[in-house]
């Protein structure tokens, strides 16, 4: 088995397009939420969100013409572009057909299916725009990152939801370790949209204007949206050609609650953690940092805390939630989660949980890092995902020894 | 070699609805007949649809084939993909228990889920008095792994749950990542198919496609296999319909050089399971145009080639499942096919392509 390396980072987010600025921002404690501007939020209770407010694909694609493709796959083609540059790597130095794109989602070129229905319910189906189908299918996530980079190797979407991106690391982790692939793209994207801002309003998940994780008065998330893409690569492949290294993706874990399609269930989070455990070949003591879920609804925080201390016992490591900050950018969550925590680990620090003011007892033991990035010695990190359908994924990066 | 084997499958199509039927029903192609997908007038639907008729699952009731616990929020979609999941595991023999439910995972291919689900759910948000006036039930059917959650908890399958959003490769790549995970260690059975439903969103999809082909009826479908290690299956004693002896994958450099990026993957699946191009005897495609591209690769020698739209419409997502659904269905009515290989392949417009190698035997 060929060791896995974190060789560059992509993050397109709401606070920040490319790894310096993120940095800054995990760093900094900012939050990248702001009044929705992608769709008309008349008549919404809540107005908030986590756009991308400043992307230009076209300031930085080099391959892809971004008039052929949705927001979504310009997010994943971005992300991986930058996580290129952010690398080092010198594309025609890699062999194409060994390289792949993996790429997680939760609703793929949602704001294309918006546009698509709002065409629907002006003039019926026979003047729908046909292009606009063309664009709609979720597969083009990962396409475009293939398209973008001139990859040659496997590119697939995975579409399992707010843990895809960790679907998708663990997949293209397997893809390097196995030795069918020397390089690849790998990570997630999602857009803010209408139906996702109603749907957790109805679920009475969403809040109005801050995400508090682990704070006692928590009243749940913020949709938000990005592209979180990493250059893994086989670390032979990586010290080839003297690549800065950020961390390794030690491994991961991956089950099904078979539950319920959207209340998580602690039990199956923590064994999912006990399974990502074991294949990174790691265990809870070893861990540092936990980056969470966390995506800030009372039950869910709980869910998690519980999971966490039935596998760490009562003084789990820290754990803080990025999603404070970038609100849930749903299938690209676990892709910042990845590249927050390989930052973690080459830079020493915690990123914090902002918007916490008041401990809440029912978590006792957990440290959510309060609003303060914390300098730390991280060696390793557990990256949690979960989701809809019960779809839990947990990613494991550790220090370069 | 991925060491995995198929013990069984479901199926639900125009052309048949389980093993057994679709069995009977591909026997005349598997000696040559032409195939002609059954088509029925679809009524159902109050908005227009692009052609009067289509090869759709007829008669369809998931609450009869279903019950009503836990199914009343069931998408097409959903529900196809449900009852293939059951079928494949009666089919297979394999036992579902609190010992093994760990152990035993899905994964679905699909385009985008149910673009009807998620469409309807959207409209809501613009033409209810309110745009939060959504119905919180039916917001899990937006996301695309409503069909894959929805199957695990039917069954109770705890084991890893992926979707694979890959349009007509969406199988292909749902066998690729089952494959994995079998190899990896994270389970030891997967069920692992891909679904298609008929709505006026997604025959308005099909007619907008790009390659969309006049004359050719828009279909539906689903169908799952039972993927697992060899040595486990045979342990057990369930009967081997197929060995997987490859699946590879890439992306073309140019999305019009599809064709040749296709032959590099049958050449790969060849090479991966030291296979001559000779011993290949039945090709299922998903579009025909694969047809010319596959034959390159098998430098010229003669097999039977089949396009699966012409047996069951233009499924999309579903067709990749049931292209291997055929293949399974020919061989196992077919004992003078034993230990012959067969191969399904695919690609998207964008010039992802696929391709699976599979040996196939007799029940």
């Amino acid at each position: 088995m060929h060791p896995v390396v974190v060789t560059g980072l992509g993050p397109v987010s709401s606070v920040g397009i490319g790894r310096p600025e993120f940095k800054q921002s995990l760093l900094a404690g900012r939050s990248g939420i702001g009044p929705i501007e992608s769709f008309d939020t008349r008549g919404f209770p809540y107005v908030n969100g986590g756009e991308v407010t400043g992307f230009e694909p076209q300031a930085l694609l080099e391959r892809i013409e971004p008039a052929h493709w949705g927001r979504s796959a310009l997010f994943a083609a971005a992300g991986a572009r930058l996580a290129v540059r952010d690398g080092g790597l010198d594309l025609d130095r890699v062999d194409a057909g060994r390289a792949a794109a993996v790429i997680g989602t939760t609703s793929g070129e949602s704001q294309v299916v918006e546009r698509i229905t709002a065409q629907l319910v002006a003039g019926g189906f026979p003047a729908a725009d046909a292009a606009l189908f063309g664009q709609a299918p979720a597969g083009r996530l990962a396409h475009a990152v293939s398209a973008e980079l001139g990859l040659c190797g496997e590119s697939m979407t995975l579409a399992t939801a707010c843990s895809a991106s960790n679907y998708a690391l663990g997949y293209a982790h397997d893809l390097i370790a196995t030795g069918q692939a020397d390089v690849a793209l790998a990570g997630g994207a999602d857009s803010v949209c209408r139906w996702a801002h109603a749907g957790f309003y109805r679920l009475g998940a969403l809040t109005a204007d801050a995400c508090a994780p682990f704070d006692r008065d928590r009243s749940g998330i913020l949709t938000g949206e990005g592209g979180a893409v990493l250059l893994l690569e086989s670390a032979g492949h990586a010290a080839a050609r003297g690549a800065h290294v950020y961390a390794e993706l030690l491994g991961y874990g991956v089950n099904c609650d078979a539950r319920h399609m959207v209340a998580p269930d602690a039990p199956t989070i923590a064994a999912c953690m006990r399974m990502a455990h074991r294949h990174a070949g790691i265990k809870p003591d070893d861990v540092d940092y936990i980056c969470a879920h966390g995506t800030g609804t009372p039950a869910n925080d709980s869910v998690e805390a519980t999971a966490v201390r039935d596998v760490f016992g009562a003084a789990p490591p820290p754990m803080s939630s990025i999603k404070s900050m970038l609100g849930h950018t749903m299938g690209a969550a676990s892709g910042f989660g990845a590249i927050a925590s390989a930052l973690a680990i080459a830079d020493g620090f915690l990123p914090p949980t902002i918007n916490w003011r008041t401990a809440d007892e029912s978590l006792e033991g957990i440290d959510p890092v309060p609003n303060q990035a914390r300098p730390a010695a991280v060696r390793v990190v557990q990256n949690n995902g979960f989701a809809f359908g019960g779809n839990n994924a947990i990613a494991i990066l550790g220090a370069v020894t | 070699m991925t060491g995995t084997v198929i013990t069984g499958f479901g199926v639900l199509s125009a052309a048949a609805v389980g093993a057994g039927p679709l069995v009977a029903a591909v026997a005349p192609i598997g000696h040559g007949a032409a195939a002609a997908p059954p088509t029925t007038a679809v009524d159902w639907y109050a908005e227009p649809l692009p052609a009067p008729a289509a090869a759709v699952v007829e008669g369809l009731d998931f609450t009869a084939l279903l019950g009503r616990k836990g199914t009343s929020t069931f998408d097409r979609a959903t529900g196809l993909a449900v009852v293939a999941c059951g079928q494949a595991l009666s089919d297979s023999g394999l036992a579902v228990s609190d010992e093994t439910r760990q152990r035993i995972g899905i994964t679905l291919g699909t385009t985008l889920g149910s673009l009807r689900s998620t469409s309807d759910f959207s409209r809501e948000t613009l033409v209810q008095d309110k745009p939060y006036l959504v119905n919180p039930m039916l917001f899990p059917n937006t996301v695309m792994n409503c069909a894959a959650g929805q199957a695990a908890i039917r069954f109770g399958l705890k084991g890893v749950n992926a979707t694979v959003a890959g349009g007509a490769l969406g199988f292909l790549g749902a066998l690729r990542y089952s494959t994995n995970a079998l190899r990896a260690g994270y389970a030891d059975a997967v069920l692992t198919g891909s679904v298609e439903e008929y709505t006026p969103h997604s025959a308005w999809a099909a007619h907008h496609a790009p390659g969309a082909v006049p004359g050719v009826p828009t279909g539906e479908g689903a169908a799952v296999c039972v993927v697992e290690r060899a040595e486990a299956a045979r342990a057990a004693g369930r009967h081997v319909d197929a060995e997987v002896l490859a699946a590879t994958a890439g992306f073309a450099a140019a999305a019009d050089a599809w064709p040749d990026a296709l032959a590099g993957c049958v050449r790969r699946a060849l090479a991966a399971a030291g296979a001559a191009p000779a011993q290949v005897t039945l090709v299922v495609t998903a579009d025909p145009a694969e047809i010319t591209a596959v034959a390159a690769a098998l430098d010229g020698s003669r097999c039977q080639t089949l396009a699966v739209r012409e047996v069951f419409g233009e499924c999309q997502a579903a067709s990749g499942a049931l292209q291997a659904a055929t293949v399974l269905a020919v061989h196992r009515g077919d004992p003078a096919r034993d230990g012959q290989l067969a191969l399904v392949t695919g690609h998207t417009p964008d010039g992802a392509v696929g391709a699976a190698l599979l040996r196939g035997w007799s029940r």
